[in-house]
């Protein structure tokens, strides 16, 4: 699992029906810089620090094994210090 | 999911049976690096999507047994190359 920090909500109207109404939040992986992208069953606010699981596990996470998510957050942490654990410098 | 830009179209007449006839783009990342996805929406060059990877890929193209590893999932409302990059 990663830990993530949320940025914010995605809107995209325009999707493919097996998305159904999810929310999509933007999320930043710590200790990288790349934007991804993860459904929501949760409810997280923006700053939150979150885990969130990928390959398979994403699709059962998600609510079904039909639900084509390569990313889902599955909690939200409730005490994040980011100095714990720093991996780089 | 990652967010990708649509760059262009992309034909290949002679291809794998499974991938039938399904439209096929080529996506770029923030950082330039081109990807092909496929494509079952409909976008334009210049959109910004979301695009699934992995296993989930294929359940995205609408039938498992479609060999794809990147989909485009969505098309994305408001996004800018400031968001994109920053």
């Amino acid at each position: 699992m990663k830990i993530c920090q949320v940025e914010g909500t995605l809107v995209a109207t325009a999707r493919i029906s097996g998305l159904q109404n999810r929310r999509l939040l933007i999320v930043k992986e710590r200790g990288s810089s790349g934007k991804q992208v993860a459904v929501d069953p949760v409810g997280c606010k923006p700053g939150d620090w979150v885990i969130a699981v990928g390959s398979s596990a994403a699709r059962d996470a998600a609510g079904s094994k039909d639900y084509p998510s390569d990313l889902t957050i599955v909690g939200i942490i409730d005490y994040w210090d980011d100095r714990d654990g720093r991996a780089e410098s | 999911m990652m967010i990708h830009r649509v760059v262009r179209d992309l034909v290949t007449s002679k291809r794998n049976f499974w991938l039938a006839a399904k439209s096929l783009r080529v996506v770029e990342d923030c950082n330039g690096n081109l990807e092909v996805a496929l494509d079952p929406i409909g976008t334009k060059p210049g959109d910004y999507v979301v695009t699934i990877g992995i296993s989930a890929a294929r359940i995205a193209a609408g039938n498992p047994k479609i060999t794809t590893d990147l989909t485009i999932g969505g098309i994305i409302d408001y996004w800018d190359e400031d968001r994109w990059h920053g």
